[in-house]
C-alpha cells in the first residue's frame, strides 16, 4: 500500500511537469499581456512610449515570446519554483502563495458547505427516485434536477439575484459584509459579523448547490437502478430482510463504490474556488482572483493557481483510487 | 385490448394498455402494503400433510405490448419430505411459480392477481373443524411475508456467481440470516450457527470462508455457501430454482448429491426447478411438468417417466441425449416454439405442434384428466380413460 502511495506520488511529478509545460506555454501565448493592458490608455496619450513598454516588458520577464523566449521564461519560472519561490502577482503585487492562501478560505467555506449541501440532498433523492421508479414522484425530481443541469451559472444567479434580492429584498445582491456595517471588536460584535456573512452567502451557495445537484443525483439513481436489478439483491430479500435493510445496507453499499469516484473532482472544486459564481456575486474568494488575473494576464498567479488546482486534481485521483480499495473489497492496491 | 393485427399496437390501444396496467399495478401494490387481519389470509389446508398447495394460481406481468400471463392457472401440491421436480422449457413459467411462492416476483410489474399459495405453517393450530391452517401466500402482506422469507421457505437461486453480496463477507451475509429470524441472537451465536451451516454443505475450512469475500471463491463453493444461507434458517421448503446450471458437469453432480442428502437430514422438501430431466429421474419424487404458464401434466417421477401421457412430455423424453442411443440420428426436437404469452387464445396452447392434434383440440382448453391417484394430464387423448 505504501510503495503503491510512493509510486503514484512520483508518477504524479511527472504529471504536474508536463502539466506546468503545457499551462506557461499557453498563458504566454495569449495575444494580451499585462504591460499591454496596463498602459495603453497612457500609451495612447502619449505619457509614454513603446520604448517604455518594451523595458516593461523586459523587466517583467514577458519580452521575448519566441521559442527561446518562452523556454528560458519557463526555465526561470520551473527554477524558481524548486526553491520554493512561486514569484510576486503582477496585479496583487504580493507573494503568488500569499495570495492563494489569503483568499483561498472564503471559496473553501463557500464549497463546503455547498458540497455537503449537495451530498446530502442529491444522494437521498437519487435513492428515492430510484426506488419508486417511474413515479411521480421520480419524474418530478428528474425535471427539476434536469433544469438545474442545463442552466447557465450566470443567467440562473442573475434570476436569483433579480427575485429573491432586487424584488423581495430578502438577501443582499453581492459582496461578503454589508458596506455600512461597523462591528465592535467583541463576541456579539463577531457573531453579528457571522452572521452577515451567512446572510450574504446564502445567494452563491443556493446557486451553486441547485446547479449541481442534478449530475449526482442522476448519477446515483442510474447506479442505483442497476444495483437494485442485481441478483444479490433479490437473495437479501430471500433471506426475509426487509426492505429497508435491503436498500439501505445491500444496495447502498454497492451504489457507493462509483460514487467514491466522484471524490476526484470535489478536491480541486473545494479549494478552487468557483469562478463565475464568485464573479457574479462578487465575492473576493480565489475563483474571481483567478478570473481577473487571467484576463490581464498576470502570469505567475495564473501559473501559480493552475499548479495548485492540478496538484489537488493528482491528490483528488489518488485520494480516489485508494477510497476505492476502501469500499470495494474486490480492489486491492499495490503491484 | 384485442386487435385485428395482431403484430401490431396502434397508439390509442398502447396507451390505454399503459394506463390499464397503472391502475392494476398500484391496485395490487397497495394490496401487498396493507395492513390485513390475519384471518384475511389464513385459511384451512386440503391435506395436512401437505406443505405447499398452490391452487389455480395466476401470476401475470403488465407490460407495455399487454398483460402477459406468465402463470395461468398453476395447480400442484408440495407434500413434506419430498421433493418435487418442475420442468419446462424456458419461459414456461418455472421460475415465476416459485418466486411467487415467496413474493418475489419483479414488482411493480409482476402480479399475483388470483389464486392460493397455502403455505401449513407450524406455528398454525386446526381450526374448529379440525382442519390444519396454513398462511395464504399470494393474499399475504409484504410484513408478513419477512417472518417466512429465509425461515420456513428459503431459495437458492440459478447464478451462484452474481447472487452473493460483493461487498460484505460470507460471513456477514450468513449471520444476517440468524440476526433477522432469530431475535437476540448475539455475535457469537450467529457466527456458531453460521459455521455450522458451513460445515454441513462440505465446505472444508469454514473458519476461511467465513472470513471469504464471495469474489474469492468458485462458483461450486458459492453455490455451495448458497445453500448453507437456505439451510440457516431451518426451511421447511428449499426451493432451488435451476441450482446446478450455471455450473460444471463434475461440480452439478455434488451439489445434487448435496441436495438430496439435505434433504433426508434435514426433513424438508425441496422444490427444485431445471429443464434437465435426468437431473428430475434422479431426485424428485414427483413431478410438474409446465407448459406457457400451464401445468399439462403431474404425477410421480414413476408415472411421468414410465408412462408419460401428454405429448409435449413424450416430447421432451424423446429429446433427451441418451448415451445408449447410436449416435447416427439426430437428437428429436419438437417443432415450434412456445407461443407469445400475450392473448393466448382458449385452446390447448401446445396444439400447433404437437403430433397427435385432433378434432377436438380446436375445442377450449383440456382440463385435467385424472389417470391415477396421483397422475393427472390435461389432453384430449384421454378425455375416455378417466378414472
Amino acid at each position: 500500500m505504501l510503495k503503491y502511495i510512493i509510486k503514484r506520488i512520483a508518477i504524479s511529478v511527472v504529471i504536474l511537469l508536463g502539466v506546468s509545460i503545457i499551462i506557461y506555454t499557453m498563458v504566454r501565448l495569449m495575444p494580451n499581456d499585462y504591460v499591454d493592458n496596463k498602459y495603453a490608455s497612457q500609451l495612447q496619450s502619449g505619457a509614454i512610449n513603446q520604448e517604455d513598454i518594451d523595458r516593461f516588458k523586459a523587466l517583467y520577464g514577458i519580452g521575448d515570446n519566441s521559442f527561446e523566449g518562452i523556454v528560458g521564461g519557463y526555465l526561470k519560472w520551473i527554477g524558481n519554483l524548486a526553491k520554493g519561490d512561486l514569484g510576486t502577482s503582477f496585479k496583487y503585487e504580493k507573494p503568488v502563495e500569499q495570495v492563494i492562501s489569503e483568499n483561498m478560505w472564503i471559496s473553501f467555506a463557500i464549497a463546503i458547505v455547498a458540497t455537503i449541501l449537495q451530498f446530502v440532498i442529491a444522494i437521498p433523492l437519487g435513492i428515492g427516485s430510484a426506488t419508486h421508479q417511474y413515479s411521480i414522484r421520480d419524474y418530478v425530481v428528474t425535471v427539476f434536477t434536469m433544469i438545474g443541469i442545463s442552466l447557465p451559472t450566470y443567467f440562473f444567479a442573475a434570476i436569483v439575484i433579480k427575485v429573491l434580492s432586487v424584488d423581495l429584498g430578502l438577501f443582499p445582491p453581492n459582496g461578503l459584509l454589508s458596506a455600512t456595517a461597523n462591528y465592535e471588536d467583541s463576541f456579539a460584535g463577531s457573531l453579528e459579523k457571522f452572521i452577515d456573512i451567512v446572510h450574504h452567502l446564502f445567494l452563491p451557495i443556493l446557486v451553486s448547490v441547485f446547479l449541481s445537484i442534478g449530475g449526482l443525483m442522476r448519477y446515483t439513481r442510474t447506479n442505483m437502478l442497476e444495483v437494485l436489478n442485481a441478483d444479490y439483491i433479490r437473495t437479501a430479500r430471500a433471506k426475509g430482510l426487509s426492505e429497508k435493510t435491503v436498500i439501505y445496507k445491500h444496495a447502498f453499499r454497492n451504489t457507493m463504490i462509483p460514487l467514491v469516484t466522484m471524490l476526484a473532482g470535489i478536491l480541486p472544486s473545494l479549494f478552487g474556488g468557483m469562478m463565475i459564481t464568485e464573479q457574479v456575486f462578487g465575492i473576493d474568494g480565489i475563483g474571481r482572483l483567478a478570473y481577473q488575473a487571467l484576463r490581464e494576464g498576470d502570469i505567475p498567479f495564473v501559473m501559480g493557481y493552475n499548479m495548485f488546482l492540478a496538484i489537488l486534481t493528482v491528490i483528488g485521483t489518488l485520494l480516489s483510487d485508494i477510497m476505492y480499495s476502501v469500499v470495494d473489497p474486490r480492489v486491492k492496491l499495490g503491484k | 385490448m384485442a386487435s385485428k393485427n395482431k403484430h401490431y399496437i396502434s397508439i390509442k390501444e398502447s396507451r390505454e394498455i399503459i394506463k390499464y396496467n397503472i391502475k392494476q399495478m398500484k391496485y395490487y401494490e397497495s394490496l401487498k402494503k396493507r395492513k390485513a387481519n390475519q384471518d384475511e389470509y389464513i385459511v384451512p389446508m386440503k391435506d395436512s400433510n401437505n406443505l405447499i398447495e398452490i391452487d389455480n394460481l395466476k401470476t401475470v406481468f403488465f407490460t407495455d405490448n399487454g398483460t402477459v400471463m406468465s402463470v395461468n392457472g398453476v395447480s400442484f401440491e408440495i407434500p413434506k419430505n419430498k421433493i418435487v421436480g418442475v420442468v419446462g422449457e424456458s419461459g414456461c413459467g418455472k421460475s415465476v411459480t416459485s418466486l411467487s411462492i415467496m413474493q418475489l416476483v419483479q414488482a411493480p410489474q409482476g402480479q399475483i392477481i388470483e389464486g392460493e399459495i397455502r403455505f401449513n405453517s407450524d406455528s398454525l393450530q386446526t381450526n374448529n373443524v379440525n382442519q390444519k391452517l396454513g398462511y395464504n401466500i399470494a393474499k399475504m402482506p409484504t410484513q408478513e411475508m419477512y417472518n417466512i422469507r429465509g425461515k420456513d421457505i428459503t431459495m437458492i437461486f440459478q447464478e451462484p456467481m452474481t447472487s452473493l453480496n460483493p461487498v460484505f463477507t460470507i460471513g456477514y451475509q450468513l449471520d444476517e440470516v440468524s440476526f433477522v429470524h432469530k431475535p437476540g441472537v448475539t455475535k457469537e451465536e450467529a457466527k456458531a450457527h453460521s459455521i455450522e451451516m458451513l460445515n454441513k454443505v462440505g465446505i472444508s475450512m469454514p473458519e476461511h470462508v467465513y472470513k471469504s469475500y464471495p469474489h474469492e471463491l468458485s462458483g461450486g463453493m458459492r453455490q455451495r455457501v448458497m445453500i448453507a444461507m437456505a439451510l440457516a434458517g431451518n426451511p421447511k421448503l428449499i426451493i432451488a430454482d435451476e441450482p446446478t446450471t450455471a455450473l460444471d458437469v463434475t461440480i452439478q453432480a455434488q451439489i445434487l448429491e448435496l441436495l438430496k442428502d439435505i434433504q433426508k437430514k434435514e426433513q424438508c422438501s425441496i422444490m427444485l426447478i431445471t429443464h434437465d430431466l435426468g437431473v428430475i429421474a434422479e431426485m424428485a419424487d414427483y413431478v410438474v411438468v409446465m407448459y406457457a404458464g400451464k401445468v399439462i401434466e403431474k404425477g410421480t417421477a414413476q408415472e411421468i417417466f414410465h408412462n408419460p401421457l401428454h405429448p409435449y412430455t413424450i416430447g421432451l423424453q424423446k429429446s433427451k441425449p441418451l448415451i445408449t442411443s447410436s449416435s447416427q440420428k439426430p437428437l428429436y426436437s419438437i417443432p415450434g416454439q412456445v407461443p407469445n404469452p400475450i392473448n393466448l387464445p382458449d385452446n390447448c396452447y401446445f396444439k400447433g405442434r404437437c403430433n397427435k392434434c385432433c378434432e377436438k383440440c380446436n375445442g377450449k382448453y383440456p382440463k385435467e384428466i385424472k389417470v391415477s391417484d396421483t397422475h393427472y394430464v390435461s389432453c384430449y387423448l384421454y378425455e375416455g380413460s378417466e378414472e
